[in-house]
């Protein structure tokens, strides 16, 4: 799905990887592991000084704001840690918003859709700061899945949530893998959160140091436990 | 019990610290306040030491009276004008810090210790602006009279002096309207509960308080009185009625600034069709004006007083020429130099809120990063952030000029019916719509400015400073 990431020395350093169309990978690591870097990366936000990005076959490239812009509108989904959504529009604006600003019809019968999906249909006229922390999040994600995106990434998108939420929002995100063929990766720090997953990816250093199919969250929290060590044998093997 | 008064007792000198500390580390956010209260203390001053120059350098007779005069009427129009910036810079300030409010309530801070830790601040602020205004006020003060003797008003053996009135008038006034401008801006900001707090940062669409609406009522009814009595009693006695005409304007500008939220609101209303019509961006900026109303009033204030002062004053001295031209008299050497003295003093005013409105403009636009970043972040391309803006700037304009506008008539049609016997002002077209291009010129620059500022770190990170 994307690749080929060659970034600052602090932040990544030769991370290559791809993901298939449908997959829903979580992406762990202690803090300072180049995990957000990556995140950015590959969702435009930012771009790498060395490497390249493709997303549904297309290479991000382009100069400026504008042109990243504009490829992430086609193609990428936000879920933040924060929500960020717009204070001063109602969940009905803000969700219709990214279809607005790329000059697509501002198709209501879809975004009430997915609003309902996510069980805020009757809160369609509220503004963000009536909603809890959970509402916000759904909301968030009604509005990343709108424009049917090829990739939805979260960053750290269950942090600021309480348990109950945090699976809500999970179980969200598994539906637009299953049901709705999605790609999501998600950057977390909770092993929970990353057994939702279809597999997790290990970043320490800048560096994937390890991976896991179908894990449970027992283990994600082993390997997390033991993640130091492996980077320590995995650096005395390469003999530096 | 007892464990929580020590805390108490302990917390004073914390509150305090992290008053200090506020100063320091985030100086940005009181730079509006600052200046406010440093150009406002210049020109009392300046005005004031014309009252030292009238006892200390034996001025007798019309000298006298002529700088006794000034330093009043003057410097009573320009104290009302500087606590009114002194207000709407640090109610900004202090809205802008919603959030830090909101945490350290969270963390046990009283409503009476935020209260006191935001008066704490202005009134240190306040003490080092009058302190530093005093050498420009000097030599502001030094021009104004040396004004006075180049038109003879005041003989040339009058020196100039600077003290003790100047000084303390000066630093009291300053010191004791940011204290209660911070008293006001406290109690509205404190009295929130916690939860409420963080909401109220995001939108502000609070309804406007019976004081606000009761002293804009009393501002336009003094306003309408002063015109009433000029085009009445004050008609055919010539140059007299500039006293009562001049100062029309400045009460009916005070007046509808004070009613700025409601006729932003009923603004917004009247041009959202239009506004929609220019697809999502007119949107966003339709929202933004309806949403942050108290915000996008702060804006409009200086627009008005700036339009309204700058049309009214140089409207009433071309009726007041053609007056004169029409009776075939000559002007004397004394009128001249009251004209003169007129568009100084005006000039001056004019300036002090142009300077506002680039002020406010500046600091409520750089405290838009994180929104701006959300925009982005929602897909957003700067432009289309920017003609977000450049929106509301043109409602904020449209909505600043029309009440500048209505307000200078305030003077112009009494002082033309009592000077001319028709309302009718003279002076063509030309005057005010160099006054409404630089007012719209000064708005559209400034917000362009700032929001490029504003939108030039990553959206990421921009989201993630808050």
């Amino acid at each position: 799905m994307y690749g080929g990431e060659g970034n600052r020395v602090t932040a990544l350093d030769g991370v290559s990887l791809s993901l298939p169309t449908g997959s829903f990978t979580a992406v762990m690591g202690p803090s300072g592991s180049g995990k957000s870097t990556l995140l950015q990366c590959a969702a435009g936000l930012d771009r790498p000084d060395e490497g390249r990005v493709f997303v549904d076959g297309a290479e991000l490239a382009g100069d400026g704001e504008a042109a990243l812009t504009r490829f992430r509108r086609q193609r990428i989904g936000f879920v933040f840690q924060q929500f960020n959504l717009m204070p001063t529009l109602t969940v009905m604006q803000n969700v219709t918003l990214p279809l607005r600003l790329a000059g697509r019809r501002a198709d209501k019968a879809a975004a009430r859709a997915v609003l309902e999906r996510v069980g805020l249909g009757d809160r369609l006229g509220s503004l963000p700061s009536e909603l809890s922390g959970g509402q916000r999040q759904r909301v968030a994600i009604a509005r990343a899945l709108v424009t049917e995106p090829k990739v939805v990434f979260g960053d750290e998108p269950t942090g600021a949530l309480d348990t109950r939420s945090a699976r809500d929002v999970l179980v969200l995100l598994q539906e637009a893998v299953q049901v709705y063929g999605r790609t999501v990766v998600m950057v977390t720090h909770d092993p929970v959160a990353a057994a939702h997953a279809g597999s997790v990816l290990f970043l320490a250093d800048g560096r994937i140091v390890g991976h896991l199919v179908r894990p449970t969250a027992e283990q994600v929290a082993e390997r997390m436990t033991h993640l130091a060590d492996e980077v320590e044998r995995q650096r005395a093997q390469a003999g530096v | 019990m007892r464990t929580m008064a020590t805390t108490a007792r302990a917390f004073q000198p914390t509150l305090l610290m992290i008053a200090w500390h506020s100063l320091r580390r985030r100086a940005g956010a009181f730079v509006a306040s600052f200046l406010a209260m440093f150009l406002g203390a210049t020109i009392l001053m300046a005005f004031a030491s014309m009252l030292d120059t009238a006892s200390a350098g034996d001025a007798t007779g019309e000298a006298r009276n002529t700088l006794v005069t000034m330093a009043t009427v003057v410097g009573g129009w320009g104290l009302l004008l500087v606590v009114f910036a002194v207000t709407s810079t640090l109610t900004l300030s202090v809205r802008q810090r919603g959030a830090e409010m909101a945490l350290l309530k969270s963390v046990g801070a009283t409503p009476g210790q935020l209260g006191r830790m935001i008066v704490g601040e202005a009134a240190g602020v306040a003490v080092v602006a009058a302190l530093l205004a005093v050498p420009p006020a000097m030599l502001v003060g030094r021009g104004l009279l040396g004004l006075l003797h180049g038109t003879g008003q005041v003989p040339d053996g009058v020196g100039y002096a600077f003290g003790p009135v100047a000084p303390v008038m000066g630093l009291g006034i300053t010191f004791a309207s940011a204290t209660a401008a911070a008293l006001i801006t406290a109690r509205r900001a404190t009295r929130v509960r916690v939860t409420e707090s963080l909401a109220a940062a995001e939108t502000d669409t609070v309804r406007m308080s019976r004081k606000r609406m009761v002293g804009a009522g009393l501002a336009l009814a003094l306003g309408l009185n002063l015109a009433v009595v000029t085009a009445t009693v004050m008609r055919g006695k010539g140059s007299d009625a500039m006293a009562t005409a001049g100062q029309a304007d400045i009460c009916a500008a005070l007046g509808l600034a004070l009613l700025a939220p409601v006729i932003i609101r009923w603004a917004t209303g009247l041009l959202a069709v239009p506004l929609r019509a220019l697809g999502v961006t007119g949107e966003l900026a339709i929202s933004n004006l309806r949403r942050r109303t108290a915000r996008m009033a702060s804006i409009v204030t200086p627009i008005t007083l700036f339009t309204g002062i700058g049309v009214g004053t140089l409207y009433l001295q071309h009726t007041e020429n053609a007056a004169m031209d029409a009776a075939g008299l000559a002007k004397t050497a004394e009128q001249k130099s009251i004209e003169t003295l007129n568009f100084v003093v005006i000039g001056m005013i004019v300036l002090f809120t142009a300077i506002m409105l680039v002020n406010t403009l500046v600091a409520a636009t750089a405290d838009r990063r994180r929104e701006f970043g959300q925009q982005r972040l929602a897909g957003a391309t700067p432009a289309q952030v920017l003609g977000t803006v450049a929106l509301e700037s043109a409602v904020l304009t449209v909505v600043g000029v029309a009440c500048g506008t209505v307000a200078s008539l305030f003077t112009i049609l009494p002082f033309a019916i009592a000077r001319t016997g028709s309302a009718a002002p003279d002076g063509g077209p030309g005057t005010y719509l160099a006054v409404v291009a630089l007012a719209a010129v000064l708005t559209g620059a400034t917000a362009y400015g700032a929001a490029r500022k504003a939108i030039r770190p990553a959206a990421v990170d921009a989201v993630a400073a808050s």
